[in-house]
C-alpha cells in the first residue's frame, strides 16, 4: 500500500494573524523553499534600502542560509527593489515543522507589504497554503503524535469553513458581479470552441470565426479589470468584523458612534430608527476592526424595516465576534446573566422562530447598556459562558473596557485567514486566469491551433473555479447542447 | 442439465462490448463462452453503420492498442474513411469510418471464430446461478447450466426493451430482435438500482428512389485513413461517398402537426433520450427558429441500396414519417424500407459499478456497455475489452487492472460512470478529458500497449511492430536533439529559407521544429537524414511541437498521483470521521470510493475534506502500527 505522503508543492502562509501586528511571518514549506527564499533574502551589512552597485554585482550569488540560524536579512522583489528587512531563518527537514524544508521570514507586520512578499513567492512558483496545511503536513510526517490529529481535523475543518466566510465576505457586490460576468464571457466562448471542437460536422466552425480573437480581447478587457478592482482594495475589507446587534433602542448605534468616536448614525428615542446596516471602519492601537451596526431585531410590518432586519440576520452569520446589546434596565437583566438567559430572552422576545446555532452563540458578548439609569458602575465580567460588560453608551462610560476586551480577543483569536490572504487567494486565481488565456490567444495567432486555445482556455476557468466553485465538463456539455442544436 | 465444461468466464451477449469482452478473455489465456440467443447477429451494427468519430475513435484505437479487434474490422469493412478536426490539432483529430454492416459482422465473425480459447453456444440467458453471494454460471432458456468462474453480462438494450412506433409500441429488442425479459426480471430482483433510457433510429430509406444529383457529395479523405494501428489501405474495400441534404420549414410543419400522435410528446415514453441526439421532433421543437437542419445520407453497405439518413432520428407514426420524408431534398419519391423507431430499455446504474466493471454486490459478475448506460458501438467495445480482461483476470487469480483518467479515454469514460453515474445515453467526447493534449489517437499504442502486452492482451505480432515503432521514435528524436545546425553553415541557410528568415543562432533541429513555422515534412525538404516516415515522423513533430503543454499536464497528473494510489479500505466508516460535514459523509458512504482520488472526484467533496480522510487514514495506520 502506498505511503501516506505530503503534497510535493511548495506552501507559503502567512504564519501570524493578520492586522497590523508588530511582526509579520511568512512560513514556507516544501521541497523548493530554500531555493525561493533564496532568490529573495540578501544579507547586507548596511541598513540603507539603496542598493550598492556591488550588491547588484553579487545578486547572482546565492545567499547561504545556516540551518537554525536568525539571518538579519533584506527582502527584495524582482527588480531588485528593496521590499523589507527583518529576520530569516532556515529549518532544513526533517527537523521541522513539517519535517520538509521549512524557511521563516520574519518582517515588518504591515499586511501590504506581507501581501507583496508573499506575491514574489508565488510568482517563483509557490502556492498559498490551504487552510491547516501546515498541520497536516507535519502530521503525515510524523511530525505530530495521534492525540494532535483529532485536533488537526478540527482546524482544517473550522479553518476552512472561516476562509470560505472570508472569501465570501471578501466578495462585494460589486467584485463577484464582475467576476461572474467574467466567468460568463469565458464560457461563453469556450462553449464555441469546445462545440468547434466535439461537432465538426455540425454547420458551427467557430475557431475560424473573428468571433473567437474578439471574445479573446473581451475577456483579457475584463479580468484587468477585476484586478484593477481587486488591487485597490476599496471594495475588499480587512480585519475583524464586529457585528452591534440587539432589539430596537436598546442603544446600538450610540454604541456605533461611541467606538467610532463620531456620529455615524442617527440616534432617537424612537425604535427601529436604524433600517439599513452601517459600516465603519476603527482602528484598536492600529490593529483593523470593522463596526457593523444593524436594525433592531423584532417582528415589524414596516417593509423597508423588515428589509432591513433580514440584512442584519446576515451580518450576525458573517460575524467574528457580536456585540448583543440589551437594555440592563427596561430588560431586567442582571450581572450574573448566563448564555441559557439570553437565549431564552432572545427566543422568547425577539424571534421565537429563529433559533441562535451553537456558532454564533460563541461569538456573542453581552452588552448590559444603559447602567447609568440603575446607577451602576462600568465593569467587564466573566461569567461561565459568557462575557457581559456594562456600559452606558449615551454617557461615554465604560467604552475603553469594551475596547480593551476587543483587543485581547483581536490577539488571541487566530483568524488564520484574514481577509487579506483571502483577497490574496482570489487575485492570484484572477492573475493565473489572465496569463492562460494570453497565451492561449498567441497559440491561435501563431499557430492557429484551436486545440491548445481550448487547453489554455480550460485551465483559466479552473482558476477562477477556485472563487466560484466547480464547473463540470458535463456543465459545459449541457451548455452546449441548449446554445447549438446537435445531432448527427 | 449441467454442461461438462467449467468455464472460466461466460459472455452473455454478442454485440460490440460481448465481442471484445469474449476476445480479450480468451486471449488473456481464460477458457470462455460466448453465449449469444443468435450467432447470426454476433458483430451486428443496429444504429447508424459508422465507426469512430469525435472521441470514439479515440476509444477504438485503444481497443486496438490493447490488441482488440474492432479497428482491424473497421479496416476490413470500412467504405468511407474520413479524419475529422484535421486542422485543429492532433489531440481532438478523430477517424470516421462509413461500414458496410454485411463485412463488419462477417470480419468480426471469423475473428470471434478463430480466436483460441473462444468457444460459442447459441441460446438465450435466463438466470444466474449463484454461489453464496457469487455469481457461479448461466442458465439458458432451455434449462441448461453453464458452470464458471465470472460472468460478463452485455446485453444491450435487451433488458425490458420497448419500441415505439407513434402511439403503437411493442417488447423487442434492437433491429428486430426478441428482448431478454426473462433475465430483465431476474436481474430486476437483485440489488442493482435499474432505470430507463430511451434511443431512436431514423426510418431507411431505398438508394433508388433518391436523387443524389440535388445533394451535395461528401467523398472520403485521400490518402485514406487507415484506423487500426496495423492497418492498411489494402484491407480496404471499395470506397464510396456520403451525401448531405437538408430539411425544410415544410418538413417542419409537417412534423409539428403529427405531434400529438408522437410518443415522445404525448407522455407515453418516460425514458431520458441523448441530448446529443435529439430526435427529429426534439430538434424542430427545442430549436425552432431554425428553419432547416442537415441530414447525412450514409450508405449501409456496397451490396444493399439502403441508406441511414443521418439526423432525422423519430418516432412519429409511419404516415408522419413518410410525409416528412419526403419534403426533405431529394427524397421527393423516397421508399422507407424500415420505419424509424424509438427504443426504451433498463439501464443499471453504473455507480453501483466497481472501476474494473465487476458490480459491488455480486463478485464475479461484470457490466459492460449499454447496460450501463452508454451508447455507441465504441463505447460498448471499450467496456467489454475491460469488463472480459479482468473477469479473466479474477478467473485466472490475477490482480484487477483498469486505466486511469489520464491513461486512455477508457478510464476517463469508466471513472465518469462510477463516479458520477448518468442521467442520459453516455456518450463520449474530448472535452470529457481533463488531459486531452495527451489522451490522442496517434498515441493510444504508445500508452496502452506496453500495459496490455503485461496484461496478456497483446500478441506477438503487435507486440513486435509496436517495439519497432517506438524505439523508431526515440532514435529519431535523440538524433533531432543532438544535430546542431549552426546559422552560417549550408543545413542553416536551408532552414532559413523554410523559417521565411535566416537563423540568429545555432540551434538543435528539435528547437527548430519546435517553432510555428516548420514541420517535419518541411526539414525533410531541406534535410536528407531527416528520413522517418509516416506514424513516426507524426509522434517526433507532436512531441516536439507540444512539449510544454504536456510537461504542464504530466505534472499535473503526478501530483494527482498521489491520491488515486491511496486506498480506502473497505472497513472505513465515513460516518465515524471527525470534522467531515454530515453531507461530505453521506455523499462518501453513498458512493463508496475506492480510493481517495475517486473520493476526490465525487461531486461536493472538497479538499478540505480530502485533507481531513488523508490524516484518518495516517491516524488510522499509525494506531495499527
Amino acid at each position: 500500500m502506498t505511503i501516506l505522503s505530503a503534497d510535493s508543492d511548495t506552501i507559503i502562509a502567512q504564519a501570524t494573524p493578520p492586522g497590523r501586528g508588530g511582526v509579520g511571518i511568512l512560513r514556507l514549506s516544501g521541497p523548493r523553499s530554500l531555493e525561493f527564499a533564496q532568490a529573495v533574502v540578501r544579507f547586507t551589512k548596511s541598513k540603507s534600502s539603496k542598493v550598492t552597485s556591488t550588491q547588484e554585482m553579487t545578486s547572482d550569488v546565492k545567499p547561504q542560509l545556516k540551518p537554525r540560524f536568525a539571518h538579519f536579512a533584506q527582502f527584495f522583489d524582482k527588480k531588485n527593489d528593496l521590499i523589507d528587512e527583518g529576520i530569516v531563518l532556515y529549518f532544513p527537514g526533517p527537523n521541522s515543522f513539517t519535517g520538509e524544508d521549512v524557511v521563516e521570514l520574519q518582517g515588518h507586520g504591515g499586511p501590504v507589504v506581507l501581501d507583496f512578499l508573499i506575491q514574489q513567492f508565488l510568482d517563483l512558483g509557490a502556492r498559498i497554503a490551504r487552510p491547516g496545511e501546515f498541520s497536516e503536513r507535519a502530521f503525515l510526517n510524523d511530525k505530530l503524535d495521534l492525540i494532535q490529529a483529532e485536533a488537526i481535523a478540527d482546524l482544517i475543518d473550522s479553518s476552512s469553513t472561516q476562509a470560505a466566510r472570508s472569501a465570501v465576505r471578501s466578495l462585494s457586490g460589486e467584485f463577484s458581479n464582475q467576476i461572474n460576468q467574467l466567468l460568463e464571457s469565458l464560457i461563453t466562448l469556450r462553449l464555441y470552441i469546445e462545440a468547434a471542437i466535439d461537432f465538426p460536422e455540425e454547420e458551427i466552425d467557430f475557431l475560424a470565426d473573428s468571433k473567437v480573437t474578439k471574445g479573446l480581447d473581451e475577456i483579457v478587457l475584463r479580468i484587468t479589470s477585476v484586478l484593477q478592482t481587486a488591487n485597490q482594495g476599496a471594495l475588499l475589507q480587512e480585519g475583524m468584523r464586529v457585528v452591534i446587534a440587539g432589539r430596537p433602542n436598546a442603544g446600538k448605534s450610540s454604541l456605533l458612534n461611541c467606538l467610532a468616536g463620531e456620529n455615524r448614525a442617527i440616534v432617537t428615542a424612537l425604535a427601529g430608527t436604524t433600517r439599513d446596516v452601517l459600516r465603519e471602519k476603527i482602528n484598536i492601537d492600529g490593529m483593523p476592526l470593522h463596526i457593523i451596526d444593524t436594525a433592531g431585531l423584532r417582528t415589524s410590518p414596516d417593509e423597508i424595516e423588515q428589509e432591513g432586519i433580514k440584512r442584519a440576520w446576515q451580518e450576525i452569520e458573517l460575524a467574528d465576534q457580536i456585540l448583543l446589546v440589551v437594555d440592563a434596565s427596561g430588560d431586567n437583566i442582571g450581572k450574573n446573566v448566563s448564555m441559557d438567559n439570553v437565549q431564552a430572552l432572545w427566543q422568547e422576545m425577539v424571534f421565537s422562530d429563529k433559533i441562535w446555532a451553537d456558532k454564533i452563540l460563541k461569538k456573542i458578548i453581552l452588552i448590559r447598556n444603559k447602567i447609568d439609569l440603575l446607577k451602576e458602575s462600568p465593569t467587564e465580567i466573566e461569567n461561565t459562558d459568557l462575557t457581559v460588560i456594562c456600559l452606558s453608551a449615551k454617557n461615554n462610560k465604560g467604552i475603553d473596557i469594551l475596547r480593551n476586551h476587543l483587543k485581547k480577543i483581536m490577539g488571541f483569536k487566530n483568524l488564520g485567514q484574514g481577509q487579506f490572504s483571502a483577497r490574496r487567494r482570489h487575485t492570484d486565481a484572477i492573475e493565473r486566469a489572465l496569463k492562460f488565456v494570453k497565451a492561449g490567444e498567441e497559440q491561435l495567432l501563431n499557430a492557429g491551433a484551436g486545440e491548445l486555445l481550448a487547453e489554455d482556455l480550460k485551465q483559466a476557468q479552473n482558476c477562477l473555479s477556485e472563487i466560484t466553485g466547480e464547473f463540470t465538463s458535463d456543465d459545459l456539455l449541457g451548455r452546449i447542447f441548449s446554445s447549438f442544436c446537435i445531432g448527427k | 442439465m449441467d454442461f461438462p465444461t467449467h468455464f472460466d468466464v461466460i459472455v452473455i451477449g454478442g454485440g460490440h462490448a460481448g465481442c471484445e469482452a469474449a476476445l480479450a478473455s480468451a486471449r488473456i489465456g481464460a477458457k470462455t463462452l460466448l453465449l449469444t440467443h443468435n450467432i447470426e447477429t454476433i458483430g451486428q451494427m443496429s444504429c447508424n453503420p459508422a465507426i469512430g468519430g469525435i472521441g470514439k475513435s479515440h476509444l477504438v484505437k485503444e481497443i486496438d492498442a490493447l490488441g482488440g479487434a474492432m479497428a482491424a474490422v473497421t479496416d476490413l469493412g470500412g467504405i468511407q474513411f474520413r479524419v475529422l478536426n484535421s486542422r485543429k490539432g492532433p489531440a481532438v483529430r478523430a477517424t470516421r469510418a462509413q461500414t458496410d454492416r454485411a463485412l463488419y459482422k462477417a470480419a468480426m465473425r471469423e475473428v470471434i471464430e478463430n480466436q483460441l480459447n473462444l468457444t460459442l453456444f447459441q441460446q438465450a440467458a435466463d438466470d444466474l446461478i449463484m454461489d453464496g453471494d457469487q455469481v457461479a454460471g448461466v442458465i439458458t432458456n432451455m434449462g441448461v447450466r453453464f458452470n464458471s468462474t465470472s460472468v460478463v453480462l452485455t446485453a444491450g438494450t435487451f433488458l425490458g426493451g420497448v419500441i415505439h412506433v407513434g402511439l403503437n409500441n411493442h417488447e423487442g429488442g434492437r433491429a428486430g430482435d426478441p428482448t431478454s425479459t426473462a433475465l430483465a426480471r431476474r436481474l430486476r430482483q437483485m440489488p442493482f438500482r435499474v432505470d430507463r433510457l430511451k434511443t431512436g433510429t431514423p426510418p431507411r430509406i431505398d438508394s433508388r428512389s433518391v436523387d443524389f444529383s440535388v445533394m451535395s457529395e461528401q467523398p472520403g479523405d485521400t490518402p485514406v485513413p487507415v484506423m487500426s494501428f496495423l492497418g492498411s489501405t489494402k484491407y480496404h474495400p471499395q470506397q464510396v461517398s456520403c451525401f448531405i441534404t437538408h430539411t425544410s420549414e415544410k418538413t417542419h410543419n409537417i412534423i409539428r402537426q403529427g405531434l400529438d400522435r408522437s410518443p415522445m410528446y404525448t407522455g407515453v415514453i418516460e425514458g431520458q433520450g441523448p441530448r446529443y441526439c435529439p430526435s427529429i421532433e426534439d430538434k424542430i421543437t427545442r430549436f425552432a427558429d431554425k428553419d432547416s437542419h442537415q441530414v447525412f445520407v450514409e450508405p449501409e453497405g456496397l451490396t444493399t441500396n439502403e441508406l441511414y439518413p443521418n439526423g432525422i432520428s423519430t418516432s412519429l407514426p409511419f404516415d408522419v414519417q413518410l410525409e416528412l420524408v419526403r419534403t426533405i431534398k431529394g427524397f421527393e419519391k423516397a421508399h422507407i424500407t424500415r420505419p424509424g423507431y424509438a427504443i426504451e430499455y433498463d439501464f443499471f446504474d453504473p455507480r453501483d459499478l466497481h472501476h474494473s466493471l465487476e458490480t459491488n454486490c455480486i463478485p464475479g459478475l461484470y457490466f459492460a456497455g449499454q447496460i450501463n448506460g452508454t451508447t455507441g458501438y465504441e463505447e460498448a467495445a471499450a467496456q467489454g475489452l475491460l469488463a472480459g480482461t479482468n473477469a479473466a483476470l479474477r478467473a485466472l487469480d490475477k490482480d484487477q487492472w483498469y486505466p486511469r483518467r489520464d491513461q486512455a479515454y477508457l478510464g476517463v469514460l469508466v471513472d465518469d460512470l462510477i463516479t458520477r453515474g448518468t442521467k442520459e445515453p453516455y456518450r463520449m467526447f474530448t472535452s470529457r478529458a481533463e488531459y486531452r493534449l495527451l489522451l490522442r489517437e496517434d498515441n493510444a499504442d504508445l500508452r496502452l500497449t506496453e500495459i496490455g502486452r503485461t496484461l496478456g492482451l497483446v500478441n506477438d505480432r503487435r507486440w513486435r511492430a509496436f517495439s519497432e515503432k517506438r524505439e523508431s521514435i526515440e532514435l529519431e528524436l535523440q538524433r533531432l536533439k543532438e544535430t546542431w545546425v549552426g546559422s552560417e553553415s549550408k543545413l542553416g541557410m536551408a532552414v532559413g529559407s523554410v523559417l521565411g528568415k535566416p537563423l540568429s543562432k545555432e540551434s538543435t533541429l528539435a528547437d527548430l521544429l519546435k517553432r510555428p513555422e516548420m514541420n517535419y515534412s518541411a526539414l525533410q525538404s531541406v534535410d536528407e537524414n531527416s528520413t522517418a516516415q509516416g506514424q513516426i515522423a507524426e509522434q517526433v513533430e507532436i512531441h516536439l511541437k507540444y512539449a510544454g503543454y504536456i510537461d504542464r499536464q504530466k505534472e499535473e497528473i503526478d501530483r494527482l498521483k498521489r491520491y488515486e494510489n491511496i486506498e480506502l479500505p473497505d472497513s472505513l466508516d465515513f460516518r465515524q470521521i471527525k470534522g467531515l460535514s454530515n453531507e461530505v459523509k453521506q455523499k462518501l458512504s453513498d458512493s463508496r470510493p475506492q480510493t481517495l482520488g475517486h473520493a476526490s472526484r465525487l461531486s461536493g467533496i472538497t479538499p478540505a475534506a480530502i485533507s481531513i480522510l488523508m490524516v484518518y487514514l495516517k491516524k488510522r495506520r499509525n494506531l495499527a502500527g
